[in-house]
């Protein structure tokens, strides 16, 4: 069985359609989408409603969810204060934009998907809001799988397409029970996991690989294999659309030179301390 | 009459007229320095300043004639300032004129105004320049991760075409930073000026910004600076962090 995974469409309806026609292409038997629908780009109703046709299975995006349960996301969830105040007028901007149909559409998407060994997330396991980067540590990352039970998680949300193969090996799991620092209770268990994967899809509308283009992955159930797409797109319309619909006129200077609207994260094990 | 030990130094944007003059004072004492159009934004000075820490910056047109009896002084005369209409002191007419000049340039206003000529700076920035876009921003403190992305929008063109830009910039650990960008100059620089740590509320020295180019949008450039600026709050706390982390060691 194949399989295409797309992420992270932000509003780009060029980039859907482009990338949905690729898929077309490839005779795939299920698309999956790991979220992040709206945000940033020009035409969050079109996007979903085009999901929503085709009756894409979707997981949910920190995006779709910041749209429907308001902006709680703490500030240093943005790498900068420029990026925070760019995400704010965004965030604005959706919220103003969506029909009442998009949003009920975006609060009942589930957190994650399950198809077989496969799973499905938009940042990780554990939140939406989690940066799996390709370098995050082995150990944490190989948690992360095993919390799903799956042997291959799909996510996306660092906008960046990677695959990474997880050793199998002998793990160590110390876990500390108790509050005394002084003394904890400590449990060693030791146990082998199999061959375990990530593959992350990047992202169809606001690619962050210094080209235009965008990226989504097709996935081989026999073969395992993935492959990572890159597709062309008339970029220049949807930047003509950000200009044309009040959206800031910096992030279509942005898109067009393959970098992130606004967001961004290189720190993945950052934890807000305020 | 009394003369006086003064040079004069004019030239494009661009060209490298501070940095001619910075090689200058190496080694040298008692000289001083003035900016002539700079105004309020005083970016050359207070680079000049941090740079060599002997030198007498006067701010503006104020000192006594008897002052420049006294030092070495230059005056950096600001690209926009009409050489032709400039009028000095009588008493200056026999000081000395250099122009800092892109190689390559000849029969300019600059060659017929100076004794000398310096060959400065290869630079893609037109000898008059149609658009010059300043802004003071002493007292604001500036994130360097958001400083960093709007800087690389604006050489870059997201903001209309710059053919120069400098500014000093206070960021949010204290340090106070010097920004250089001439078109076709392949590598932009960025430097610490020497200067201590400012972690105590605002900063109450110079800190400022000027763009030279075309179809600047003045207005984006002013609204993304000011998005970049930490407020009361985030600023309290975040110079209470970096001083417990520096004392931490
Ligand atoms: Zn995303
Ligand atoms: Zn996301």
């Amino acid at each position: 069985m194949k399989i295409a995974v797309i992420s992270c469409i932000h509003g780009n309806y060029e980039a859907l359609n482009e990338v949905l026609l690729d898929i077309d292409r490839h005779q795939v038997e299920q698309i999956y989408c790991l979220g992040d629908l709206v945000g940033y780009g020009p035409y969050p109703n079109a996007v979903v409603e085009m999901i929503r046709s085709l009756d894409i299975p979707t997981c949910q995006g920190c995006w779709d969810e910041d749209v429907v349960e308001g902006l709680n996301a703490c500030e240093c969830s943005y790498p900068s204060l420029l990026a925070e105040k760019r995400g704010r007028l965004a965030h604005e901007w959706t919220n103003q934009e969506i029909h009442p149909e998009t949003r009920s559409f975006l609060a009942q998407l589930p957190l994650s998907l399950r198809d077989g060994n496969l799973c499905f997330v938009h940042g990780s396991p554990h939140s939406q809001h989690e940066y799996m980067l390709p370098d995050m540590h082995a150990f944490t990352a190989m948690e992360r799988v095993l919390a799903t039970g799956a042997d291959t998680l799909f996510c996306g949300h660092t906008h960046i397409p990677y695959v990474r193969q997880l050793e199998s090996g002998q793990l160590q799991v110390r876990v500390s029970s108790g509050q005394s620092s002084q003394r904890p209770n400590q449990q060693t268990s030791n146990f082998s996991a199999p061959l375990k994967r990530i593959v992350n899809a990047g992202s169809v509308g606001e690619p962050r690989h210094g080209r235009t283009n965008a990226t989504y992955v097709l996935y081989d159930a026999e073969t395992e294999q993935v492959t990572l797409r890159e597709v062309e797109y008339d970029y220049q319309k949807t930047c003509a659309a950000i200009v044309e619909k009040g959206l800031p006129s910096i992030f279509a200077w942005r898109l067009a030179r393959g970098l992130e609207f606004a967001e961004r994260a290189d720190d993945p094990t950052h934890v807000c301390e305020r | 009459m009394q003369t006086f030990p003064l040079t004069l130094v004019a030239g494009p944007p661009g060209a490298g007229k501070t940095t001619w003059i910075r090689q200058q004072l190496d080694g040298a004492e008692r000289f001083a320095y003035l900016n002539l159009g700079a105004d309020a934004v005083r970016i050359d000075a207070t680079y000049l300043a941090a740079e060599v820490p002997e030198l007498v910056v006067w701010s503006s047109w104020l000192p006594e004639l008897a002052d420049f009896t006294k030092y070495q002084t230059y005056i950096e005369l600001d690209f926009h300032i009409d050489l032709g209409s400039l009028v000095l002191p009588t008493e200056f007419a026999d000081c000395h004129r250099v122009a800092v000049l892109p190689p390559g340039i000849r029969q300019t206003e600059w060659h017929d105004w100076a004794d000398v000529i310096v060959t400065g700076t290869e630079t893609r920035v037109p000898l008059q320049p149609p658009q010059l876009w300043r802004s003071l921003l002493t007292g604001q403190v500036l994130d360097f991760a958001s400083l960093t992305t709007v800087w690389d929008e604006l050489i870059n063109g997201a903001y209309g075409h710059v053919q120069r830009a400098k500014g000093i910039f206070e960021v949010t650990d204290g340090r106070s930073l010097y920004f250089d960008f001439v078109a076709g100059d392949p590598e932009p620089t960025s430097t610490e000026l020497d200067l201590p740590r400012w972690l105590e509320g605002r900063p109450n020295r110079f800190s400022g910004v000027e763009v030279v180019g075309e179809q600047l949008d003045e207005t984006a450039i002013a609204q993304t600076l000011k998005d970049c600026c930490l407020d009361d709050r985030t600023l309290a706390y975040y110079q209470q962090q970096v001083r417990e982390f520096l004392e931490d060691g």
